[in-house]
């Protein structure tokens, strides 16, 4: 569906992408994690054909993407990270518009924006003027104006900055069904949840590396441990945490310490020293390592502090 | 108090990031002022109008149309044209046809004509013709007013000087010598004076006399029955309401200018919303979103100018359908001009606010310069030059070669040409830097 092959971008010294490559299969969801400045919306924007990468090739079902090349962009859907919409313009119009520009007229327009004007549960405000809208109806009807012509790919930047925990459900469900549908999707974003609950695969940019590339769980055997142990900071735990750094690596988080077990050494021994060292079971907390882990562990810092 | 303070020091701060807010708060007003000054000869002690193009042509011999013409000459409100090169560049003598078809093309707009009867051997007269094409109201008061000057004080001596003239021809020149000296006697007997000075006084015609002081203003004076100056009309003399007709173009190309620069600016507007992401993200070129662009602002223009044209004619009489097809020529042109001129703003400026300041800035200089708020002829030489460069001089000259002179299409054709062409000039390099610019990125 979409090939990316050693794609390179520069902006004056700065490498915004580094030598990219990606390859994506037809009905797949894909997440790119990465935090602000990683390169996420130069490779959007290089796949979306409006900048040229300096090297490397990408290609939609076979066609070449360029700046000048206009058939891929009838396979291709955008949703920018800004609120692209004419804001005195109604949501129809808007509609009406973009769909126009894709070759859509009469009937087929018409049934389209009322399908999209409904997927966005907008229907009853459609000619109300877009800057009437809430920050969440706005995105909603942002994501509706890429997809009218029914696109095969869908690049999704960042499309629920600023939303509500409501409208961003509503976008997520709208955005599965269409995958359901057969859409191939390409999500970016920083945040691990959005790309834990949606994506199928997911790769890690930063500073325009792909760091790393695969499921959740292909994602997650990067780390060379499985399960990390939450401490509560407090005056008795401080004073115990040299003992049992005998049994694993130790390191401080904002109100806790974060534990991870030393290879071939078990649970059971941890918790019996910790028990002898007088540490009641209630200062700890088991979990799954998550993608934040995994980035902490790629880059040494973590994703949201960027 | 303390609080109110950091406040003023915030607004500063912001103001001080703010360049169109400077340049329509500091720039605009000094480069206005120094226009105003300039026109109004605020620094200048030689104040008024310079150079205005005024042809002459003197089918006699005489020595009053000499006198005068030479007094014309010296007057540095007029640019006495006399001759004129022809289609082979031969320099030659203007004549009055030849200065009536300059002027019904526009090429001046003032003439004095002294015919071969100017003046006889049998009286002591003057005659004249002014061809005037009074297509700025302003600007032909004050030629009218300067003309009568200058020609109502060099006519007196050499009008006596002529009569002394005439009367050696009737009584013989010893008699009139004769004559003279006892005229110079008995001045200086009965009012006092050196009686030599007085008879050349006399024989000169270096007389003051009552009445030929006050530039014949007065019906009544001695003079006006001695000059006949007959007023013609040539071009616009039958414009129903010559005043709105003569203003309405002006207004027009500058509000023109206003409302298509905004319109252009907007490209800054729908690159921040992120619009062209999504239009070229589509089946869309940077070409189809500027050739919209320049098709919406042309007839934006072309609408915005026939609206004003049709209000000239339903609230001031302003006659739009003698010559509407010219008009819709010129109204083409202006909008295509005026256009190119907003988008090469978006396209050299880095922000919206930076266009727009540099655009009030440039329209309010051109509008006075162009000749939108007064004749450039008021103006200082250099900035007569500079108006030559303006979208709104030639717009304005359009305008009033189809609704003053009713022009065919052939003698507006100059007009549309250099019209486009600023649009071409500047078309083409809106659109390399917009190709090459950061604008769609």
């Amino acid at each position: 569906m979409l090939t990316i092959e050693n794609v390179t971008k520069r902006f004056g010294e700065i490498v915004a992408l580094d030598r990219v490559s990606l390859s994506l299969a037809r009905g797949e969801f894909f997440g790119l994690l990465g935090p602000n400045g990683a390169g996420k919306t130069t490779l959007m924007s290089l796949v979306a054909g409006l900048r040229a990468p300096d090297s490397g090739s990408i290609s939609i079902n076979g066609q070449h993407v360029g700046t000048n090349a206009m058939a891929p962009r009838h396979e291709l859907g955008f949703v920018p990270q800004a609120i692209a919409l004419y804001e005195e313009l109604s949501a129809e119009e808007n509609l009406r518009l973009f769909g126009k520009l894709y070759g859509l007229a009469g009937q087929e327009l018409r049934a389209r924006v009322d399908h999209g004007l409904h997927a966005a549960q907008l229907f009853e405000r459609r000619q109300d003027k877009v800057q009437t809208y809430s920050g969440g109806m706005k995105r909603r009807i942002n994501v509706v104006a890429s997809i009218l012509h029914r696109p095969a790919l869908l690049l999704c930047d960042e499309p629920t900055v600023g939303v509500d925990p409501q409208s961003r459900n509503a976008i997520f469900e709208f955005l599965q069904k269409l995958n359901a549908d057969g859409m191939t999707i390409v999500y970016s974003t920083h945040y691990m949840e959005e790309a834990t609950r949606l994506c199928s695969r997911i790769g890690i940019i930063d500073h325009g590396h792909l760091l790393a590339l695969g499921t959740l769980d292909e994602l997650l055997t990067h780390l060379p441990f499985s399960e990390l142990v939450r401490i509560a900071r407090n005056d008795h735990t401080t004073a115990q945490m040299q003992a049992l750094a005998d049994y694993g690596e130790i390191t401080k988080a904002e109100d806790a310490y974060l534990f991870k077990l030393r290879d071939g050494v078990r649970f059971s021994e941890f918790f019996a020293a910790a028990e002898e060292l007088g540490l009641p079971y209630r200062y700890f907390n088991i979990r799954r390592p998550t993608l934040e882990d995994l980035f902490l562990h790629l880059t040494g810092k973590n994703l949201r502090d960027n | 108090m303390r609080t109110v303070l950091v406040l003023v020091g915030n607004e500063f701060r912001r103001f001080a990031t703010d360049k169109a807010a400077i340049s329509l708060t500091f720039i605009v007003p000094l480069v206005l002022i120094y226009i105003f000054g300039n026109v109004f000869g605020v620094n200048s002690e030689d104040r008024g109008p310079k150079g205005i193009p005024l042809a002459v042509v003197n089918q006699t011999d005489a020595a009053v149309p000499a006198a005068i013409i030479s007094a014309l000459q010296k007057e540095p409100a007029f640019k006495v044209i006399t001759s004129h090169k022809d289609a082979n560049g031969v320099e030659r003598v203007l004549t009055e046809p030849e200065v009536r078809r300059m002027m019904r093309a526009g090429d001046i707009h003032f003439a004095l004509i002294f015919p071969t009867d100017a003046t006889s051997d049998s009286e002591v007269a003057l005659k004249m013709k002014f061809l005037r094409n009074a297509r700025n109201e302003i600007e032909t008061e004050t030629v009218n007013g300067l003309l009568e000057k200058t020609i109502f004080t060099a006519a007196p001596q050499a009008l006596l000087a002529s009569l002394q003239r005439l009367g050696a021809n009737q009584v013989g020149s010893e008699t009139m010598t004769r004559f003279n000296h006892s005229l110079a006697d008995a001045v200086a007997r009965g009012f006092g004076g050196d009686p030599a000075n007085i008879l050349h006084s006399i024989e000169t015609g270096e007389f003051n006399i009552p009445g030929t002081t006050s530039a014949g203003t007065d019906g009544n004076s001695f003079l006006d029955r001695l000059i006949k100056m007959e007023r013609e009309e040539v071009g616009g003399g039958n414009v129903k309401n010559p005043m709105a007709t003569r203003s309405v173009g002006g207004y027009a190309v500058m509000f023109l200018l206003f409302s298509l620069t905004g319109a252009s600016t907007s490209l800054f507007d729908e690159k921040k919303a992120g619009l062209y992401q999504r239009l070229l993200a589509a089946p869309v070129r940077r070409t189809h979103i500027l050739w919209s662009k320049y098709i919406f602002g042309i007839l934006l223009g072309v609408v915005q100018l026939l609206a004003l044209f049709v209000a000239g004619r339903f609230l001031f009489g302003v006659d739009i359908t003698s010559n509407v097809f010219n008009l819709l020529l010129i109204c083409l042109a202006a909008a295509s001009a005026c256009v190119a001129f907003g988008m090469l703003l978006a396209a050299l400026a880095p922000t919206a606010a930076a266009a727009n300041g540099m655009g009030t800035l440039l329209i309010l200089t051109m509008s006075a310069v162009g000749g939108a708020w007064w004749p450039t002829s008021f103006m200082p030489q250099f900035m007569q030059q500079l108006s030559k460069f303006t979208i709104v001089y030639w717009s304005i000259e359009g305008f009033l070669r189809v609704l003053w002179a009713n022009c065919n299409t052939r003698d507006l054709l100059p007009v549309l040409a250099i019209l486009l062409a600023f649009a071409a000039v500047a078309s083409t390099i809106s659109i390399w830097r917009f190709r090459h610019g950061q604008i769609f990125e």
